[in-house]
């Protein structure tokens, strides 16, 4: 346990002895700031005069701005993470310092649980970010706190998979670069299907005509497609959670998610012990 | 302390060590010694459980390596041939974290790095960033991280590369202040240093043992040959044999 923690403070350390912990605050309190500002004027705007706006009545702020917002901020993250999780492993194994981490007296688990909170410790830096906008917004108005506290889970849940997934592909690869460009690459993919996959028709897009079995196979493996497309990115469960609709299947998909990318991350460290 | 048995390393096709075995008592210092490529790097990095051996077994204290590696590392100081530090950290910071990694105590942990950057004379650059350090005091930083929590074994890489003719003096010293208290495996193709430093050689050769001795009966054995003089004849007849066979394999 305490081992767990000296590796997770040296890594957590790590992000602001180099310029990359800087770069990632930075870059987020600059976007979520702005694009917090902005969001805000535009409702307020909305709200002395909503018929400008094509409203009949004043909007649900939780529904117009809040939640979007949250989703936003937690997209945004989402697309930061593999800066903070392109060095955990990748970078050990570059440098050669793979050789003194795992030649020390540590458990891979205290490796790996190390890192990954270490990852947390930056997820919740930017968290933080996001949280003084909302203390601002919390001075003009008064929010439901479901919706605030699952909301910034969701931020934190969207974040850890992505985290976990990032450890993942920084344990199988020799570089930052490669291990950051492959995250984001991943990330990139799941997040444009996911909002493609929304606008399959869910019907069997197999012809009438086709013989029955064929099309009942047919529809079988798309019905499976879209459903993968649609369900696996990982912001594609964070809009209801956002408005504080919380579904177990939505927190068990965060778990699952990043349970599997640390188990996988456990494996790739051990193949050391069989690789040649 | 150290005992290895029959110890074989594939990478592919290509034996990098063949079926080494030796042993090593306790308070000894063995010289490891052998051309480049000769399996030393591959031996030690199996010794301290980085790597996994191909066949054979390897014994740190009484523990094999591959089932018991946790026991291993506790009782190893390690430095790697390639020194491995985290650049961005200060001295004394990383050796506080080496310290607590290997599970000194809180309240020794001062006392702990003040001695290892003293008996690695590195006491003054003790705040210095490792990145602006020299390749000398790399190589210190290094040594003092293998030193941290005394452990019983310490298996040095080329523990002198790159210092300067007064600091190899210098850790030379050192390295035999560690005799008795430690068991100590040192790797090296400097051949004067090993017979300065060691009590017992051991020469291998596209990773097989060539020859393995006292120092003195070495020395006498061959006829008041010198150390290079014996090096030189292990190594180039065995190469002869050899060397179209397994060229190319990696230390």
């Amino acid at each position: 346990m305490s081992s767990t923690w000296a590796v997770c403070k040296r890594e957590f350390k790590a992000y602001f002895l180099t310029p990359i912990g800087y770069v990632v605050v930075g870059l987020i309190a600059i976007i979520a700031g702005m694009s917090f500002s902005i969001s805000f004027i535009t409702h307020a705007d909305i709200t002395q005069n909503p018929s400008l706006y094509s409203y009949t009545a004043v909007p649900d702020f939780e529904e117009t701005f809040l939640s979007p917002y949250l989703v936003f901020c937690g997209t945004l993250i989402m697309f930061l993470t593999p800066l903070i999780t392109m060095r955990l492993l990748a970078e050990e194994r570059n440098r050669g310092t793979i050789e003194f981490l795992l030649t020390q007296p540590l458990r891979d688990r205290e490796i790996i649980f190390g890192k990954f909170l270490a990852a947390l410790g930056m997820l919740g830096t930017m968290l933080l970010v996001v949280v003084v906008n909302l203390f601002i917004m919390g001075y003009f108005v008064r929010v439901e706190p479901p919706v605030l506290i699952f909301g910034l889970l969701t931020v934190f849940l969207m974040g850890a998979s992505c985290i976990s997934l990032g450890l993942f592909v920084s344990s199988v690869t020799k570089t930052q670069i490669m291990s950051g460009t492959v995250t984001f690459g991943v990330t990139l993919i799941l997040f444009i299907l996911g909002n493609l996959g929304e606008d399959m028709p869910e019907a069997n897009p197999a012809p009438e005509g086709w013989p029955g079995t064929l099309r009942s196979v047919i529809g079988i493996f798309y019905t499976l497609a879209r459903g993968l497309i649609v369900e696996l990115p990982v912001d594609a469960h964070a809009r209801e959670m956002a408005l504080g609709i919380v579904q177990p299947v939505d927190i068990a998909y965060y778990v699952l998610f990043s349970a599997f990318f640390i188990f996988l991350t456990f494996r790739a460290l051990e193949s050391r012990n069989w690789r040649g | 302390m150290i005992a290895v048995e029959g110890l074989t390393k594939y990478y592919g096709p290509i034996a990098a060590v063949e079926d080494l075995s030796f042993q090593v008592d306790q308070g000894e210092i063995v010289g490891f010694l052998g051309p480049n490529g000769a399996g030393k790097s591959t031996t030690m990095r199996i010794l301290t459980a980085f790597a996994p051996a191909t066949r054979g077994e390897a014994r740190i204290a009484g523990f094999e390596v591959h089932q018991d590696p946790l026991e291993v590392k506790r009782r190893i100081g390690y430095l790697p041939e390639r020194v491995p530090l985290y650049e961005e950290m200060v001295v004394t910071s990383f050796l506080r974290y080496v310290a607590e990694l290997k599970g000194v105590p809180r309240a020794q942990r001062t006392t702990e790095v003040g001695e290892a950057l003293e008996r690695c004379g590195l006491s003054h650059m003790a705040n210095r960033l490792i990145a602006n350090l020299s390749k000398g005091y790399k190589q210190r930083v290094g040594l003092a991280q293998a030193l941290i929590g005394s452990p019983p074994v310490l298996i040095l890489d080329e523990p002198t590369v790159g210092l300067d003719p007064a600091q190899i003096v210098e850790i030379r010293q050192m390295i035999k202040g560690l005799r008795d208290k430690h068991t100590v495996l040192i790797s090296t193709h400097i051949l004067p240093e090993v017979a300065m430093l060691c009590e017992r050689a051991i020469i291998i050769n596209q990773g097989r043992i060539v020859a393995e001795d006292k120092m003195e009966n070495l020395t006498k054995g061959g006829g008041g040959e010198s150390l290079e003089e014996i090096f030189m004849r292990v190594v180039s007849s065995d190469r002869a044999d050899t060397a179209t066979v397994k060229k190319g394999a990696t230390a």
